[in-house]
């Protein structure tokens, strides 16, 4: 299967910082998959996603998507790749219309596209009831399913999704999850980080984990389970490759 | 250009939906330059323009002391009041109402100071007719000691007040003593047996006036427009301030965004950051240019309402719209610049708005340049709101045309294109996160 994320050696230490975020990481993500990227707090998660999204310069390794370098390449990069932060990145004072519509004309689709494209997300997301509404006053769970919206409006071929559950309830969480098993149908490729192991279990072919900066292990949630020694679950994969003391 | 109208549209929206920054772009310079101008009318006027009270005990009763009322009481410039309550003012009274705050200033005029006058006129007489050859002699004695006009100022009267009254009354003693020196002459001829010698009968202002001085005006207008005043120093330069205060609105929008993340959102999207930029500039610019407007609408028209002058616009008003656009810009690019660089909007709103009061007393903004030291005048070269200031003078006070304003407009855009410039390079630099 043909590689959509490729990273490799990739190493990061922060001024000031004692540790290296990453630590020679290397990992591959092929297409049309849903990978989730897991690890505990400071494994270099995010980090790994900055690199991926151009946002951070790495010291030295590479990072590539669709065999573009992210570093040279970050135009076409970010053209292809769709980000959602666990942030809510729209204008809180703009209604969800509004934000679409802006982020849309920046990324250059026609008006006609961008209605029909957040027409569809919105409805497919349980917003379309909202929509004329300041995205400021949506819950939470609106909040992050808006997120989402804005970030697939280019319909990107890869998605990087950072927690995007975090903090929403069942329904909202069950409808997200639905969706991006949608979404991947589409020969999308899907890049997914959570603390939520048991959804990771759920959703994703295949999980990597890494921690202190380095991959640790990779595979489908059932094989790592499978093989892993005394683990009935993903949190036990988890816990056995990443121990069970508190991280920082 | 898509892009770059897509941000204004936005940036539109949501200031239609921030009130308070609406009300601090409009309203706020709006209310600024109506109260200064009407608080500032009194000491912008020349001491020509107004009317002072002046008090006046005359312990003399002679014909110096009614010379200098005469002068006093024809003079454009004062309201004399020798006498409160039918009763003539004492030395005693005027100090003590001058004291109280009551009055500005007063005069005293000492017992004997007409003879003091004529004594002295006497012995120019004598010494005239002694060259002259005439033989007459009029009695003189010597001079007396402390036989002075006091003026009283009120504590709190500002040195040009008092440098003025000072002349206005030198002037008045002068042509006292010039007309009893030719009284005492003439009374002198008359005494030696001159034929020619008659009391003088012409009026005696006419025959001193010889040369005068005329303010003549450098621009062919009205008249009454040529000097600075309140309406046409306080429309510009707080209108010039209020522009400098969209920083306010500008860095708190840059830092909310960077905190709720939007800004990250346009750090994701390909080419857009500096669009973005370019969008925000324009956007604020033109909302820099619709506050000028403004507030020169209201200078025009609101300030006769409330009893001021119209301010005058130049012989080409429509100078003044690049002159706007470049305040603009300078303004918005330093709003940019704050919310850029600081981290947290209290960081950005007090440096921005110390730094502003700053600029802006130091520009010319609160008293005009010509007033400041000349440490000062040269200090306020620095400022960009006194090249703002200084540009929309030479248009409105000296019919300035494009071209001979442009060298403070360059100064404007490049201090606003490097502020710019500096901010990209800046939100580059800085380490963003999803």
């Amino acid at each position: 299967m043909p590689v959509a994320i490729e990273i490799n050696d990739l190493r990061k230490t922060y001024k000031g910082a004692l540790v290296p975020a990453l630590d020679g990481l290397s990992l591959s993500v092929k297409k049309n998959q849903i990978v989730g990227l897991l690890g505990p707090n400071g494994a270099g998660k995010t980090t790994s996603i900055n690199v991926l999204c151009g946002l951070v310069l790495p010291d030295t390794g590479t990072a590539a998507i669709h065999g573009k370098d992210c570093i040279r390449s970050t135009f076409f990069i970010k053209k292809i790749l769709g980000v959602v932060p666990q942030q809510i990145a729209l204008f809180s004072n703009l209604t969800a219309w509004e934000n679409f519509y802006y982020i849309g004309r920046l990324y250059g689709i026609k008006d006609n596209k961008i209605k029909e494209r957040s027409g569809y997300l919105l409805e497919r997301l349980g917003l379309e009831k909202h929509a004329d509404k300041r995205v400021g006053r949506y819950s939470g769970g609106m909040k992050r399913r808006a997120n989402i919206i804005a970030s697939l409006l280019h319909q990107p071929e890869v998605v990087i999704l950072d927690e995007p559950t975090a903090g929403v309830d069942v329904q909202s969480r069950a409808m997200i999850l639905d969706f991006l098993q949608e979404y991947r149908q589409q020969d999308k490729t899907i890049l997914y980080t959570s603390h939520l192991l048991e959804e990771a279990e759920q959703l994703c072919d295949e999980v990597v984990i890494i921690d202190e900066g380095k991959f640790i292990v990779s595979g489908s949630p059932k094989t790592l389970i499978e093989e892993t020694p005394e683990c009935r679950r993903l949190e036990d994969v988890f816990l056995h490759y990443t121990g069970h003391s508190v991280r920082d | 250009m898509r892009k770059i109208i897509a941000t204004v549209i936005k940036e539109w929206i949501l200031l239609r939906r921030d009130p308070g920054g609406l009300m601090l772009l409009l309203i706020m310079p709006a209310i600024l330059i109506i109260v200064m101008a009407m608080v500032q009318d009194a000491p912008f006027k020349d001491y020509q323009q107004l009317k002072f009270e002046l008090l006046l005990a005359d312990n003399d009763n002679g014909a110096l002391s009614k010379e200098i009322k005469d002068g006093l009481r024809n003079s454009k410039n004062f309201i004399l009041i020798d006498s409160i309550d039918n009763q003539p003012l004492t030395e005693y009274h005027l100090k003590s109402l001058l004291h109280n705050g009551t009055y500005k200033v007063g005069i005293v005029i000492p017992k004997g100071a007409t003879a003091e006058i004529v004594n002295s006129a006497n012995a120019v007489a004598n010494n005239l007719s002694e060259k002259l050859g005439l033989g007459g002699k009029l009695p003189t004695r010597d001079p007396r000691k402390g036989i002075d006009i006091a003026l009283y100022f009120d504590p709190v009267s500002k040195p040009t007040f008092r440098t003025s009254i000072k002349f206005a009354l030198d002037k008045f003693i002068t042509y006292a003593s010039s007309k009893t020196l030719v009284e005492r002459i003439t009374k002198l001829s008359k005494l030696s047996g001159e034929e020619a010698a008659e009391e003088p009968n012409e009026d005696m202002s006419k025959l001193f006036r010889g040369i005068g001085i005329r303010e003549a005006e450098l621009n062919p207008r009205d008249a009454n427009m040529s000097h600075i005043n309140s309406v046409q120093h306080n429309v510009p330069a707080w209108a010039i301030f209020g522009m400098f205060f969209i920083i306010i609105p500008i860095a708190g929008h840059i830092i909310r965004e960077r905190e709720e993340g939007s800004a990250l959102r346009i750090m994701l999207i390909p080419g857009a950051q500096k669009l973005v930029s370019v969008g925000k500039i324009s956007f604020y610019t033109l909302v820099c240019t619709a506050q000028f407007i403004v507030m020169f609408a209201i200078g025009y028209w609101a300030m006769p309402l409330i009893g001021l002058q119209s301010i005058y616009l130049g012989k080409d008003p429509l100078v003044l719209l690049p002159v706007a656009l470049a305040i603009g810009f300078a303004a918005t690019s330093y709003g940019y610049f704050v919310g850029t660089v600081f981290k947290t909007t209290n960081q950005a709103l007090s440096f921005g708005a110390i730094s502003i009061v700053i600029l802006s007393a130091m520009g010319g903004i609160w008293v005009p340049v010509e007033l400041l030291s000349p440490a000062m005048q040269k200090v306020s070269l620095l400022s960009p709101l006194h090249w703002a200031l200084d540009a929309v003078h030479q248009v409105i006070l000296r019919d300035k045309s494009y071209r001979e304003v442009f060298p403070d407009l360059a100064a404007l855009w490049l201090f606003g294109f490097v502020l710019w410039c500096l901010s990209i390079f800046r939100n580059t630099a800085r380490q963003q996160s999803i």
